[in-house]
């Protein structure tokens, strides 16, 4: 039968693959027109850098859980996944902290520099996005909770040893 | 005899397993302190001021006085924030390196060093990398939004926000250096030293 170990280590990494394919889809399909008065806006996540690199860092993030999902436990390949979680986790920070830095001024603003907040006219489109950040985040904590799980799990016998 | 024998056992297993020397850590953990603390001073002071007029009464023009400060923008504080954490951390280790070598907590110190220069290596990341799309926002400004650039007005502003920028990035390449030479010292087989009792 599945040890327990394998089992929590299978549903986490689970978890985490369908959040990052939640942030993904949340974030691509966001999308909105519409009129102001006269004039007519539209809203994608295309109109940022910030946003487009979330979406390309998730989408990777994804595609590499996906592929882990269906590693046989005991391969020799696990100790490259705990580096390559280290590796990713430090990609979805950067772009998780970007996404979330433009997306803190599309909604507050910054007086001084004249930029006004778009939530206003945008409002969902700055909900989808607002979805996508926070499935972003949960996907984060995740992974981090894998990797510190994956460094006890390796580091066990270390702490027999003490 | 014997004890002979087990001294050259013990030199030819330390010298299969290729161990980072102490000093290059050290130097590399005091250039990632430098990098760190440069992008902190340097964001930190960063502050221009500029004068417009913005009106002409009768023949004296009013005059408005506009900064900017890093502290406008919460993306460039928690900037700040993160380098300076990541500046101590590193002055931490530094000293732990140099004058703490016997400090332990139940054998846990390499798994501690390694786990903090993890997550110091996160926080610089999530910090340079937030900091990187506000001032590239703020360079280009972004026209489906209709925010202006504003770095033709605060050419100063902007150069020292980008050598910041460049100094975190930098800071950060070498906390990844040295995270993973961390984790790698935590991975090998530590050396038996004469305290142990070989069975």
């Amino acid at each position: 039968m599945i040890k327990p170990k394998r089992l929590l280590s299978l549903l986490l990494r689970f978890i985490a693959f369908g959040t990052t394919l939640a942030a993904v889809i949340l974030m691509a399909t966001s999308h909105e027109k519409g009129t102001f008065f006269a004039v007519s806006y539209e809203a994608k996540y295309t109109d940022t850098p910030a946003f487009k690199y979330f979406v390309i860092a998730y989408a990777i993030v994804t595609v590499y859980g996906f592929l882990v999902l269906f590693l046989p436990p005991g391969s020799p390949i696990w100790r490259l996944v705990l580096a390559l979680d280290l590796v990713f986790i430090m990609l979805l920070i950067s772009s998780i902290s970007a996404a979330m830095a433009i997306a803190q001024v599309g909604k507050n603003g910054n007086p001084r520099a004249a930029w006004l907040p778009v939530c206003g006219q945008v409002a969902k489109f700055c909900n989808q996005v607002t979805g996508a950040l926070v499935a972003g985040f949960i996907a984060l904590i995740t992974y981090i909770i894998l990797l510190l799980y994956s460094i006890y799990n390796l580091l066990n016998p270390l702490f027999e040893k003490a | 005899m014997a004890l002979q024998n087990e001294d050259k056992l013990e030199v030819g297993y330390s010298s299969l397993q290729p161990k980072p020397k102490k000093w290059v850590l050290l130097m590399l953990r005091l250039l990632a302190f430098f990098a760190t603390a440069a992008a902190t001073v340097v964001m930190g002071l960063n502050k221009e001021t500029k004068t417009l007029v913005v009106a002409t009464v009768g023949t004296t023009p009013i005059k408005a006085t506009l900064t900017a400060k890093f502290q406008h923008t919460p993306a460039f504080v928690f900037f700040v924030i993160a380098n300076g954490l990541a500046s101590i951390h590193n002055l931490v280790m530094i000293m732990g390196d140099l004058f703490g070598q016997k400090l332990d907590y139940k054998g846990l110190r390499l798994a501690m060093i390694a786990i903090l220069d993890m997550m110091t290596v996160a926080l610089i990341s999530g910090g340079a990398s937030a900091a990187a799309f506000m001032a590239e926002l703020g360079k280009n400004g972004n026209s489906h939004a209709r925010w202006n650039s504003i770095c033709d007005k605060y050419k100063t502003f902007c150069d020292h926000g980008g050598g910041a920028l460049i100094a975190s990035f930098a800071g950060l390449i070498l906390m990844l250096i040295i995270s993973v030479m961390s984790i790698i010292k935590l991975l090998i087989k530590p050396k038996p030293d004469s305290t142990t009792v070989v069975p």
